[in-house]
């Protein structure tokens, strides 16, 4: 294995609510090396959204107690935030879950990809930014892509603006990707299309992939390793195969058993009702 | 587009009618009597209808109405009882005085009230916010008239460096201007604070901070712009009541602006005056509002004009 490009050890994240404290990630540790994907999968409330957001240092400073360590490469975030700076964009990107709400309403495709690829590179001059992010956005198979410069984001699909998140995601050329739920949001077919494309990514540029998912059949489709996550801890780790096939921990059983399997409609054939 | 400008034109047309029809039958029906208030308590019985006379006051109020709208068509909205002197050229001589204040006012009122609320939503619910809170809410509560004679007090009388009244000079515009500003600066510090709060919380935001945008760009260059809609129909709005006259701002610094003379056409009975005033000042309101809403799709590409918005 190769060094890790994220290395979490012991990761812990209070949460400061109306209602108290709450523990909402109780030390977990994992790391993902270059051109591996990792997923952490858990249902809502898990703590596996907290996680991600705990590593790129995005929970609100005030409302969230971290301890433990976060590394990219050498840099620690949780015991130097200042950091943060330096790595989010450049080492670690995200992609969100709603590509809907996720982008500036008012501002322009091509003004905000423009200003990811020139916070990476601020010695392009504007016209070289645009040809960039025409690039980034062929990479990431938005078709007309110069066109699509000019247009705000209601005017795009769910699915093309995901595509133009992760294009947002990579001007920056990151080593690591945090996918927070990444599919969610977006129809089946669209979603199928989205992975394949991330996983393409990764076959050409060796990225990092951090998911974040409650949908097995995404875990099952993309990663290297699983780490099943309730209540903020991780009850299973392992292998995607040896997770999936021979879960040892009854949730992930409880998990797997809930994954709905096509049948026939007929509910006297044996197998079509669960 | 050429439509939907028609539709708002004939609007703000009608609301103009509309205003200036009711002002007409308004004043005819409060009590007082013109000619009386012309002629003085001196005067004969035969001097007031002489006055009357002259005044067009003889006629039935749906002759004098006619005549009125004959007038707006051809520009001649009346002579000015008191003035004497065309009605329409009075308040035309005042008008950019009111200009000024409201102009400069509204300036006040953007460069404090903008960054402060973004201040205030950027600290909201800490203590420190607390105190910014009181301290609009108090400026949202403090009648004019007493803020400005307050302004007065200290910067005339007890400290002397700004002219108590009239617009001599520039530094005459500085009290009556910050007596404006202080209740739009309480009211629009508390709209930027609420929709930048919202903003700031947006998931556009934190995926921008994801990717290294700096804080500055966060607050100004995405919540702000995405805050702008309200807040920029807010301060037309303001600005365009403005120019109806700040009238007790200008009576108590002596403002030479369309105000302190609606005040004076009213004590006197001009009715000339007081249909000229609110022609004018009504027509300005309506094409500052016209022109905020023409700004929409410039600052939110969803807005269609003439069109529904799905937010």
């Amino acid at each position: 294995m190769t060094a890790a490009l994220l290395d979490v050890e012991d990761l812990q994240v209070e949460l400061i609510t109306a209602g108290g404290v709450i523990r909402a990630v109780d030390g977990v540790s994992f790391s993902i090396a270059e051109g591996e994907t990792v997923t952490v999968i858990g249902e809502s409330g898990s703590g596996k959204s907290t996680t991600a957001m705990a590593v790129l240092g995005l929970l609100p400073d005030d409302l969230a107690v971290l301890s433990g360590s976060v590394r990219f490469g050498g840099t620690d975030v949780v015991a130097d935030p200042r950091a943060l700076h330096e790595v989010r964009g450049r080492t670690v990107s995200l992609i969100p879950q709603d590509p809907m709400t996720a982008l500036s309403p008012v501002h322009t495709i091509g003004r905000q990809l423009g200003e990811a690829v020139r916070l990476r590179k601020p010695e392009l001059t504007k016209r070289a930014a645009e040809a960039r992010a025409v690039e980034l956005l062929d990479l990431v198979h938005v078709p007309r892509a110069a066109e699509q410069l000019g247009r705000y984001p209601h005017q795009l699909s769910g699915g093309m603006l995901q595509r133009v998140l992760i294009a947002i995601a990579l001007a920056g050329e990151p080593r690591l990707l945090v996918a927070d739920e990444p599919t969610s949001a977006l129809d089946v077919t669209v979603q199928a299309g989205i992975l394949a494309l991330l996983l393409e990514l990764q076959e050409s540029t060796g990225i990092g992939i951090l998911m974040i998912t409650h949908d097995l059949g995404v875990a099952r489709l993309v990663s290297d390793r699983i780490h099943v996550m309730r209540d903020g801890r991780f009850v299973e780790s392992g292998e995607v195969e040896a997770v999936v096939d021979h879960p040892t921990h009854e949730y992930t059983r409880k998990l797997l058993a809930a994954v709905p399997v096509l049948g026939p409609w007929d509910e006297d054939v044996a197998g079509g009702e669960r | 587009m050429g439509s939907y400008l028609l539709k708002r034109l004939g609007q703000s047309v009608l609301t103009v009618f509309l205003t200036i029809s009711t002002v007409f039958v308004l004043i005819r029906l409060a009590p007082g009597d013109p000619a009386a208030a012309y002629a003085g308590p001196l005067a004969t019985t035969e001097d007031l209808a002489r006055i009357r006379a002259a005044f067009g006051l003889d006629r039935s109020v749906v002759e004098q109405y006619l005549l009125f709208l004959k007038g707006i068509l051809t520009g001649d909205l009346g002579t000015s009882y008191s003035f004497r002197s065309p009605a329409l050229d009075v308040v035309l001589e005042r008008l950019p005085f009111t200009i000024t204040l409201a102009l400069a006012a509204i300036l006040i009122t953007t460069v404090v009230a903008v960054p402060l609320g973004v201040w205030m939503a950027r600290r909201a619910d800490t203590t420190r916010e607390l105190g910014a809170n009181v301290v609009t809410i108090a400026g949202q509560s403090m009648p004019d008239f007493w803020s400005g004679i307050m302004l007065l007090t200290v910067f005339a009388v007890l400290v002397p460096v700004l002219p108590a009244s009239g617009f001599a000079t520039w530094g005459g515009l500085v009290l009556p201007a910050v007596t404006v500003a202080i209740l739009q600066i309480a009211l629009i510090s508390r709209l930027v604070r609420s929709e930048m709060a919202k903003n700031l919380t947006a998931p556009y935001l934190t995926v921008a901070r994801s990717r290294g945008v700096s804080e500055r760009a966060l607050v100004w260059r995405y919540a702000m712009t995405n805050s702008s809609i309200p807040v920029v129909t807010a301060l037309g709005t303001r600005f365009a009541s403005m120019l109806n006259g700040v009238v007790v701002v200008e009576v108590v610094f002596a403002w030479p602006g369309v105000g302190s003379l609606v005040v004076r056409a009213l004590e006197t009975r001009d009715y000339p005056l007081i249909q000229a005033t609110v022609l004018v000042t009504a027509a300005l309101a309506v094409t500052v509002q016209l022109l905020v809403d023409l700004a929409y799709p410039l600052l939110d590409p969803r807005v269609r004009l003439g069109k529904k918005v799905s937010a």
